[in-house]
């Protein structure tokens, strides 16, 4: 179809109106050579044939190339958007801009819209983001409180344990003092029994205070802050004792017990003998505690320097699960029936005693076919035959050798008796007072030479009276003899202090260094 | 001084900044209303370079915002001599927008010198982008910036150092 002159000019008339093209000729080197059309509304139509047209329209640089291209919304730096068409021409090349402002802002307000459109989207996605984390957040900052109220919630189990953990730990030696106190208060009893008993008696009550100093230690067990205190010791004389301790336990229930020693085992050796007995007295415990028929063994080894004893039972034995538990604190083994396994405390203490003595505990058990546990210690073999004997009776070394008075203030009636027994055999004259007060008024008055005081008695006390003794001039020595755990600045009120219960021998010694070399 | 005239492209995703930069380089101005550039922009700038006694006229062509180039967008960039990307600190897709369009204008027209922007400096407390980013972004570009087109900071800096690295490839192309 051919278009009749009237209808072509009228599409060149509306495209002339709606585009005002403007049409210019450039050469090579961009300078303007002709033009042609309406270019004033593109501020191009001020040049000048022969002008640099990069001025005027710099969009030109990079844009002619050697085929014909269209560029679409050019948005000049004189505010008009234009369409520029380029084509070669010879050397130069025309170009043909028309107006796009119009169709430029119908896009452009779309655009916008749609850009502004996607920002919020992108505000909302990083919004939801934002919100997804805090909700993470909560939800760790919960699983962290819960686990802080587990935690609690743990330790006050732990405290209801700890109540068990001291029946289990103290009711052995408890058992045997009752027992034997029973026994030797029998009407048929001879003086053997009785010196029998009173020897386990002392035995069991100096393991409930290493129990009791364990107890109160614990924390510091924990806290990697307890010290061993290496001695030389009698090994077998140790395994006696755990011996006269647990053979009538066993023999309550019908188990029979042995102790079996390796002939390397050393008599003298150099350890812990607190920590050593503590852990054989744990492990011997418990494998009586639950073993209800059959046998308990204790088995010594010694080689290369270390000390294996091997405690084995007939008991019910630990499952696998279970065997990592017992020994952390408070925790305690099951039985598929749920029951009590133990205490809680006892192999974890256990353990760290072993830790702490350099050693290792291996535990080899299955349900049903009993347990053994093995301690594993570095021990050395003592040098020289000197062995520390704690049990000895006060030597004569402990006499005084010249006259001297002792006050002792206790108000503990038994105490102040025993204290008068010590001192009276060891060569002393004494008073005695019940009271801080009573203390203080009889060292001023009697001036003895040495004041032994107890901390905790009725009206002042004891330090309180130690400080008054000072200022009223007493220049004696005044020993702290208390259950009470005294701090630096209390221990500095007296001149020596010891712990209950005391070692009689030391504190007779103590006594005798004191009264006797005053320099010292 | 001899005047060189460059025609520069300043490329990027939409609303990161790249008509603020060019505003703030070309007449130290900024606006806070976000308009959206359809086509492109093209603005002009002399810059004196007086290490290598050049006087450089850029022709900057501010490209409309888009993660993607189609014909027209690359009959736009034809003849540049050096390309100014631009992305914004707190949208982190932006930085994966300008290494995507870096390596095509590569393949599309060789390698020319370029800087990018990391815009939005000024609201670096909501940015986005980690520093292993932006050294691993470094080896991508002949320089990387930290800028701010509202208050300006780095701005000319980053333009200066795209205009020094076109100078030296011109020269290095005549010689």
């Amino acid at each position: 179809m051919s278009l009749p002159p009237s209808v072509i000019e009228y599409l060149q008339s509306d495209f002339v109106n709606e585009s005002r093209p403007f049409c210019f000729l450039v050469d090579s080197d961009f300078r303007l050579v002709d033009s042609w059309g309406d270019g004033d509304w593109s501020g191009l139509a001020s040049a000048d044939v022969g002008a640099n047209m990069l001025d005027h329209a710099p969009f030109l640089l990079g844009a002619l190339g050697s085929d014909p291209q269209k560029l679409s919304f050019i948005s000049t730096g004189d505010g008009a958007v234009v369409h520029l068409i380029t084509m070669p021409h010879q050397d130069g090349h025309y170009a043909i801009v028309l107006d796009a402002g119009q169709e430029h802002d119908f896009r452009q307000e779309k655009q916008q819209s749609a850009n502004e459109l996607r920002l919020l989207h992108g505000s909302q996605r990083k919004l939801i983001a934002r919100q997804r984390d805090l909700i993470a957040e909560l939800v760790e900052a919960k699983a962290e409180l819960d686990h802080h109220r587990r935690d609690i919630e743990r330790s006050s189990a732990n405290k209801s344990r700890f109540i068990a953990m001291m029946s289990h730990e103290f009711r052995t030696p408890l058992a045997s003092i009752i027992n034997y106190a029973d026994l030797a208060l029998e009407p048929g009893s001879g003086p053997a029994d009785i010196q029998k008993s009173i020897e386990a008696i002392s035995r069991s009550g100096r393991h409930l205070t290493s129990l009791v100093d364990a107890v109160l230690d614990e924390a510091r067990l924990d806290a990697g802050q307890i010290q061993l205190r290496e001695r030389d010791f009698d090994l077998f004389e140790l395994l006696d004792d755990l011996a006269a301790m647990m053979a009538p336990l066993a023999a309550e229930k019908g188990l029979s017990f042995a102790t079996l020693v390796d002939p390397d085992v050393p008599h003298k050796v150099r350890a812990d003998d607190v920590c050593l007995r503590q852990i054989l007295i744990n492990l011997l415990g418990n494998a009586v505690k639950f073993t209800q028929e059959g046998s308990i063994r204790l088995y010594l080894t010694y080689n290369d320097g270390r000390l294996v004893a091997t405690v084995s039972d007939t008991g019910p034995g630990i499952s696998v699960a279970d065997q990592e538990r017992v020994f952390r604190a408070f925790e305690r083994g099951t039985d598929r029936d749920g029951s009590l396994r133990g205490a809680g405390l006892g192999l974890t203490i256990t353990l760290q005693l072993a830790k702490l003595m350099r050693g290792e505990i291996s535990l080899d058990s299955l349900p049903g076919q009993g347990c053994t546990v093995s301690v594993h210690v570095p021990m050395a073999i003592a040098e020289g035959g000197a062995v520390d004997d704690a049990l000895s009776p006060p030597e004569e070394a402990t006499y005084a050798t010249q006259s001297k008075t002792v006050l002792v203030c206790d108000d503990d009636e038994d105490m102040l008796a025993l204290l008068e027994h010590y001192l009276h055999r060891a060569g002393y004259a004494l008073i005695a007072a019940s009271s801080g007060t009573e203390a203080v008024e009889k060292a001023v008055n009697y001036k003895p030479d040495i004041v032994l005081m107890d901390v905790n008695v009725p009206g002042m006390s004891g330090i309180d009276a130690a400080l008054a003794l000072r200022d009223q001039k007493y220049a004696g020595p005044i020993v702290a003899l208390t259950a009470s755990k005294l701090s630096d600045d209390e221990k500095n009120s007296f001149t020596r202090c010891f712990r209950k219960p005391a070692q009689m021998q030391q504190l007779l010694l103590e006594i005798k260094d004191l009264t006797h070399n005053p320099e010292s | 001084m001899t005047m060189i005239t460059s025609k520069v492209c300043i490329v990027g995703d939409f609303a990161v900044g790249k008509t603020s930069v060019v505003e703030r380089f070309v007449n130290n101005q900024f606006s806070e209303k976000y308009l959206t550039t359809i086509g492109v922009k093209v603005d002009t700038k002399e810059i004196d370079l007086p290490h290598s006694g050049v006087q450089l006229k850029l022709i900057l062509w501010d490209v409309a915002g888009s993660d993607q180039f189609g014909e027209t967008e690359f009959a736009y960039l034809r003849g540049a001599s050096g390309h100014i990307f631009v992305a914004d600190g707190t949208r982190p897709a932006t930085l994966g927008t300008v290494q995507k369009l870096g390596v095509r204008i590569d393949e599309r027209y060789g390698r020319k010198p370029s800087v990018l922007l990391i815009n939005k400096h000024d609201l670096s407390d909501a940015w986005d982008v980690t520093e292993q980013i932006i050294e691993e972004l470094k080896t991508d570009f002949d320089a990387l910036f930290l800028t701010s087109a509202k208050t300006g900071a780095d701005v000319e800096n980053a333009l200066t150092r795209l205009a020094e690295l076109i100078i030296d490839q011109t020269l290095a192309d005549q010689q």
